[in-house]
């Protein structure tokens, strides 16, 4: 799932990625993909938590990039 | 006696007035309330690069959302000394002018409304999946950034 500026970016609200072992490898599929995200800044929540460190994925986990929040 | 009763955070479109007076309302039953805070976001026209904001459309990832709003509300119990609080927050297009934040806090006495009210919005506009994207008067338009 993406959302915000990134939603923009990507132009789409959902990307389907096949056989991504861990949020490392999403990282750089999604730069090779899309390089203007390399200077974007981002967190990645996998199953709705923010992770802070490289997280491994499977094949049903939901994955969503987060631009910097501005709610309120 | 604390009340945590569940209720859903986002509204569709500006929080209006009157759902705030009704919301005042409702509490004139419960008489161990002895003070309320409320903050109220309001849509402001900021000027960025010579073109004004008219409007603000929010966008969030709901559940993401929804359950920190939950883990939020179950701290501020524990932290505080308050009765009961709510948090409305707008989704969709909410203009100039316009509340698109509304935190609500009951306690018995103004310490502890003040203090958990101040913490509720700091958390919110940094723990919480919610994205305004600016809309200026000629319809193009930028991403907020949270101070």
């Amino acid at each position: 799932m993406v959302f915000g500026q990134l939603s923009e970016i990507i132009n789409a609200s959902e990307l389907a990625l096949l056989a991504i072992n861990n949020t490392n490898e999403l990282n750089k599929i999604l730069f090779e993909l899309y390089p203007i995200l390399e200077e974007m800044k981002f967190t990645i929540a996998v199953n709705k938590k923010i992770i802070h460190e490289n997280t491994p994925l499977n094949h049903k986990d939901i994955v969503a990039l987060l631009p910097p929040f501005s709610g309120g | 006696m604390t009340e945590k009763k569940k209720h859903k955070v986002f509204i569709q479109g500006a929080i209006t007035p009157t759902f705030i007076a009704d919301s005042i309302a409702k509490h004139s039953g419960k008489t161990t309330i002895g003070a309320h805070d409320i903050f109220l976001g309001q849509v402001r026209n900021d000027m960025i690069d010579h073109k004004t904001v008219a409007a603000i459309e929010y966008s969030a990832y709901e559940e993401m959302a929804e359950n920190l709003f939950h883990e939020i509300r179950e701290a501020i119990f524990v932290k505080y000394d308050i009765v009961c609080m709510h948090i409305y927050h707008s989704l969709g297009l909410v203009k100039t002018g316009e509340i698109c934040l509304f935190v609500f806090v009951s306690a018995k006495h103004r310490k502890n409304a003040f203090d958990a009210c101040h913490d509720i919005v700091e958390q919110i506009k940094a723990m919480t999946p919610i994205w305004g994207k600016e809309i200026f008067e000629d319809e193009t338009h930028t991403w907020k950034i949270n101070n």
